[in-house]
């Protein structure tokens, strides 16, 4: 999956799937620092750093460097993804489904909806597809059947259409305004 | 310690990029991202999006659409959700015009209609007692005019998989008969219609009450029946009426539609 054989020295291969201690130097497991925009640093084992995408290609190219400064991701967002990489951290080492699906519902379920969108600009810059996918469907979950205006609130987006361009865009698709939820 | 960091500075994350309005979008449905493309102009533009109505149109479309009268038509359409409008406005033909397919526009889901000359008619071959007229209100090129019989007998037989929905939801189809009558109105009161699949046993419907589906066609619910995504079971179904005996007459036969149950 990686280039490792082309280049021994690489520290970012080390698989997360066996635990197993280290037998010449019995160290603990490699940590990385992440560190937050808002200056928080994220103490994390290499494993679950790995998880992230783009932190790997870094480490892929800058191989000597222990620290990744994130300067566009808040520490509590990070927070969270770095509780759910954790999670699944242990599912790769010991599959289960059906607890994997659990955990996964109930990670969403108790984040609020802000929680949830400022995770999503996260996962998918650090390119965790597995969390991603999960926001995306508990989103889509919460959204659902709701009023346009339900939705700008939920996402705290600004309306930029005016009265005139909301209106004709309304009757274009009428069909898709009937029966929805009270906000 | 690092030198550089991960990503563009100065690139701030707390506007959801629209490549990620997609993605949410797509895990939505065909109402919901209609309806939510005014809440901003991003929204807007990420609702058109390709990906957003792939995911929405059923994944064996390019086969349907590609058997069909119109994929050269269909295939010069600009987007996505240019395809999926129209599938749902006006029911492609497809097996050499013996069937057509359309799309339930508010869920997306499957409509089959099997047309006059997909069924099994008794005496359907014979002249006096049925006749094959071309009509133009409807999609097909042929439908079947009843002339007079004493035993109606229609006969439909499908894959159930054929009218199954998207996204492996289970769908309920009701089979439609559609019929428009002629002067002599509908058939004789007490005609027994009915459908029935084997093996598993639908509602029957013998209590008929047509409705007007406002193009000058009538249908009429046979029953209902599950579907699984994969199943190949043979679906089967019919209308008659051969046990009073008494002539009937006055019927053109469309087709029998299949259709995943709202809500």
């Amino acid at each position: 999956m990686s280039s490792s054989t082309d280049s021994p020295t690489l520290t970012t291969e080390t698989t997360q799937l066996s635990p197993q201690p280290d037998t010449e130097t019995a160290k603990p497991t490699k940590k990385i620092t992440l560190k937050s925009s808002d200056n928080q640093i994220f103490e994390v084992e290499e494993s679950v750093a790995m998880e992230f995408a783009t932190v790997k290609s870094f480490f892929e190219d800058s191989p000597s460097t222990d620290t990744v400064p994130l300067p566009n991701v808040t520490a509590k967002p990070l927070s969270q993804v770095i509780e759910f990489c954790k999670e699944q951290i242990k599912f790769k080492a010991n599959p289960d489904e059906a607890q994997k699906k659990k955990y996964n519902a109930e990670f969403v379920t108790e984040k609020s909806d802000k929680d949830l969108v400022d995770m999503i600009p996260v996962a998918n810059y650090l390119e965790i597809k597995d969390l991603l996918d999960v926001l995306n469907q508990a989103v889509a979950d919460r959204i659902e059947n709701k009023s346009v205006e339900y939705v700008r609130s939920f996402f705290g987006i600004d309306n930029d259409f005016t009265a005139e361009e909301e209106a004709a865009l309304r009757r274009e698709h009428a069909w898709a305004y009937e029966g929805v939820d009270e906000d | 310690m690092a030198v550089k960091s991960v990503g563009e500075e100065g690139m701030s994350l707390s506007v959801l990029p629209e490549g990620c309005i997609a993605k949410v979008l797509s895990f939505t449905g065909p109402t919901d991202a209609c309806r939510l493309s005014i809440v901003s102009s991003m929204f807007k533009s990420a609702e058109e999006s390709d990906a957003v109505w792939e995911r929405f149109l059923p994944r064996d479309y390019q086969s349907i659409i590609f058997t069909s009268d119109s994929s050269v038509l269909l295939a010069s359409l600009s987007s996505k959700k240019e395809l999926y409008l129209r599938l749902c406005e006006k029911p492609i033909i497809i097996d050499d015009g013996k069937k057509s397919f359309s799309l339930v526009k508010k869920s997306g889901k499957k409509c089959y209609m099997l047309s006059a000359r997909d069924l099994m008619i008794v005496w359907g071959d014979t002249p006096s007692y049925w006749r094959w007229n071309s009509d133009s209100s409807s999609r097909f090129g042929e439908v079947a005019e009843l002339i007079s019989v004493c035993w109606l007998e229609i006969r439909g037989t499908n894959l159930c998989n054929y009218a199954i929905s998207r996204n492996n939801v289970r769908s309920i189809p009701r089979v439609q008969a559609n019929r428009r009558s002629s002067r002599a109105g509908l058939p004789a009161s007490g005609a027994d219609l009915w459908g029935m699949q084997e093996p598993v046993a639908a509602r029957e419907n013998n209590a008929q009450n047509p409705r007007e589906r406002g193009d000058g066609w009538l249908e009429i619910e046979l029953g209902e029946f599950f579907c699984e995504e994969g199943e190949d079971r043979e679906l089967e179904m019919s209308v008659q009426e051969v046990k009073g005996g008494d002539w009937k007459g006055g019927l053109i036969v469309e087709g029998i539609e299949l259709r995943p149950k709202e809500g």
